[in-house]
């Protein structure tokens, strides 16, 4: 067991903070290089039903978002 | 074949463990001057890629992270091929070694506070003494001073906010290198933080939040990390 897991209230926020990063933070390439863009798409709109930060998703797919994030437990 | 990217490490050297990726496939390090990227076949076939492959993600990132300095890449970005990642990492050398230096030695942390907004929000009557609505009045003034009263009970919160976050932050005076504070997110989410700290002030950084957590049963606070410096890195895009 990470220290992470230690610290955590719950299991659901740990999934939370790790979406929030690993979907929405980080290095970010755009499409003005040799990139998959359409692939990518395709990722994306597989993850949708997967993930609960409705917020992220919709930054994602470069749609605008004005309700509240999804808040950890 | 397409390659997966993980994200940018501080060596250009081939990596010492078989270290395994997405859907198992083998990582290797791609190496660019001084520095590499770290990457894994990916056949376009794998569909749909799920929430536990970004999990996956995260785990190698981690792990690199004991090893090295790495710029961690946002989930999933996949080439066409290498040339597409040699390309990129040409036309991004310079920014990738700003990041690489400004984030050495350095981990992410996040804190965030849970107070009751909506409570506070109901408790609040608006302040009649101001701008007392009046039967005298016309409609149109009276919807003006209902709407001011809306902005004043909406500015008490905010200043009541950043008050308390002025608190909580004033714990982490001096323990991090750079610091994210992002207000009410919702109307409950009083805070969420991030934090980059030196490898060498974790552990200060840790009793500065038990010292928070110990200071006040009224809100709840939430403590996560070490993380890869997602939140650190400036790019053209961020």
């Amino acid at each position: 067991m990470s220290s992470r897991d230690v610290v955590f209230e719950s299991k659901e926020v740990t999934l939370l903070e790790i979406l929030d990063r690993v979907l929405d933070k980080g290095v970010v390439i755009s499409g003005d290089l040799v990139i998959s863009v359409a692939e990518v798409d395709l990722v994306y709109i597989g993850l949708k039903a997967l993930i609960s930060s409705v917020e992220t998703m919709e930054r994602l797919r470069g749609a605008p978002f004005y309700g509240p994030m999804q808040e950890p437990n | 074949m397409a390659a997966y990217i993980y994200g940018v490490i501080d060596s250009n050297d081939r990596l010492d463990a078989a270290m395994t990726g997405l859907k198992g496939t083998l990582l290797r390090n791609l190496p660019y001057r001084d520095m590499g990227v770290i990457l894994s076949d990916f056949d376009k076939r794998i569909a749909p890629i799920t929430k536990d492959h970004a999990f996956e993600h995260e785990k190698v990132v981690e792990r690199l992270m004991e090893h090295f300095t790495v710029l961690p890449f946002r989930f999933p970005t996949v080439f066409d091929n290498e040339e597409g990642v040699l390309s990129m990492m040409s036309a991004r050398y310079d920014n990738f070694t700003d990041n690489l230096r400004r984030l050495r030695g350095k981990m992410e942390f996040g804190i965030k506070v849970i107070w009751p907004g909506d409570k506070m929000r109901m408790r609040l009557t608006p302040d009649q003494n101001s701008s007392p609505l009046l039967a005298s009045d016309t409609p149109v003034k009276n919807f003006l001073k209902k709407k001011f009263q809306e902005y004043q009970k909406e500015k008490k919160i905010e200043n009541e906010a950043e008050a308390r976050i002025a608190l909580v932050d004033g714990f982490f005076d001096g323990l991090a290198a750079e610091k994210k504070l992002e207000k009410l997110k919702t109307e409950n989410l009083l805070l969420c933080a991030f934090y980059l700290v030196e490898k060498g002030k974790q552990e200060d950084f840790r009793q500065a939040f038990e010292r928070l957590r110990s200071s006040s049963g009224e809100f709840k606070y939430l403590f996560s990390g070490p993380w890869p410096p997602y939140n650190f890195i400036k790019t053209a895009n961020s």
